[in-house]
């Protein structure tokens, strides 16, 4: 029987793959970035169901606990996500510098 | 044509008097207004300045980058950094114009340690610009008495390949690492820097380290 914190979670990866679908469709998220938003959450979904299952994979990688496993997954995923972020974000800052600049030189070159 | 480049925000108490001291030596003084919120631009104006005004604040080494532009665009043969709170004194100017051409290199650099007395901040001194010097070796593979001075004199032709990428503070290290790059002849000078206000302090330094690290993954 599944517990309150598993309920919670399940609605949670629910509404996220549902989330997924909705903005698929709208056309925001390509195909690629759909299967993959999609499989996580289904992931999620099945790793909340049958947290046993976690301890299978760390297994694998020699990890002892399951949720060990998906802590130190969770930080280096997180930690990648982080710095593209970062680097995307100075890419769009060095554009809006360009645009600053060329509005700045437009009318001084006329 | 000698052109001065002097980036400023909300510089409005001092980029008067800047300005016109820097015209009894240069033929333009461009002042970059990085979308400061007094009237900067128009005391710049009013004393004769030619104003670029950025529409959104950008930081330093975009305002010095723009300048660099406009400079290119007139086709300068002299082109001097000159910071607009007043700090920098126009009487350098000629003693650094006298040693680009008599001594033949690209590009004069201004240095507070070299014999001028400077009333630096003991924290600046022994502290921040020490680790400067080893941020500056490190990203730039140079070695200079004086690693972030806002006083550097170019020949025209230096500006095509010395674009600045960095927006804010870092800009300083990057010339450099440009300088030495494209390998351009250099020397320092004494100049004389009257301070006025703090500036940037450790924050800033680690701003600038952070910056210089992220930079390198961008292209």
């Amino acid at each position: 029987m599944l517990v309150l914190f598993q309920i919670l979670f399940v609605l949670f990866a629910l509404g996220g793959a549902f989330g997924v679908v909705t903005k698929y469709k709208s056309g925001v998220l390509g195909t690629k970035g759909a299967i993959f938003w999609f499989c996580f959450w289904i992931v999620v979904i099945g790793a909340v169901i049958w947290p046993n299952g976690t301890a299978v994979v760390a297994g694998l990688f020699g990890i002892g606990r399951g949720a060990d496993f998906v802590f130190y997954i969770s930080i280096a995923v997180l930690f990648y996500i982080i710095f593209t972020l970062h680097i995307k974000i100075e890419t769009v800052s060095r554009d809006m510098t360009r645009l600053v600049r060329d509005r700045a030189l437009e009318s001084k070159k006329k | 044509m000698f052109i001065a480049i002097v980036p400023a925000f909300n510089e409005e108490v001092h980029i008067a008097f800047v300005v016109r001291a820097l015209l009894d030596y240069v033929d333009e003084v461009v002042v970059v207004d990085d979308a400061s919120c007094d009237r900067t631009a128009s005391f710049a104006q009013e004393a004769g300045a030619t104003v670029l005004s950025h529409e959104i604040n950008r930081g330093q080494g975009a305002a010095l980058q723009t300048g660099h532009e406009y400079a290119l665009y007139k086709g300068a043969t002299y082109v001097i950094h000159f910071d607009g709170d007043g700090q920098l004194d126009v009487l350098d100017i000629p003693e650094a114009k006298r040693v680009l051409d008599f001594c033949g290199v690209d590009i004069v650099l201004g240095s507070r340690f070299l014999g001028k007395d400077a009333n630096i901040p003991f924290v600046k001194r022994y502290v921040l610009f020490p680790l400067g010097h080893v941020v500056n070796r490190f990203f730039a593979g140079m070695h200079l008495t004086d690693v972030h001075n806002g006083f550097r004199l170019f020949r025209g032709h230096v500006l095509d390949k010395l674009v600045i990428t960095h927006d804010g503070m870092a800009h300083a290290t990057e010339i450099l690492a440009l300088v030495k790059h494209h390998g351009f002849s250099y020397q320092e000078i004494p100049i004389h820097v009257t301070y006025h206000e703090y500036g940037q302090g450790a924050r800033g330094g680690f701003r600038i380290v952070k910056d210089l690290i992220f930079g390198k993954f961008l292209s």
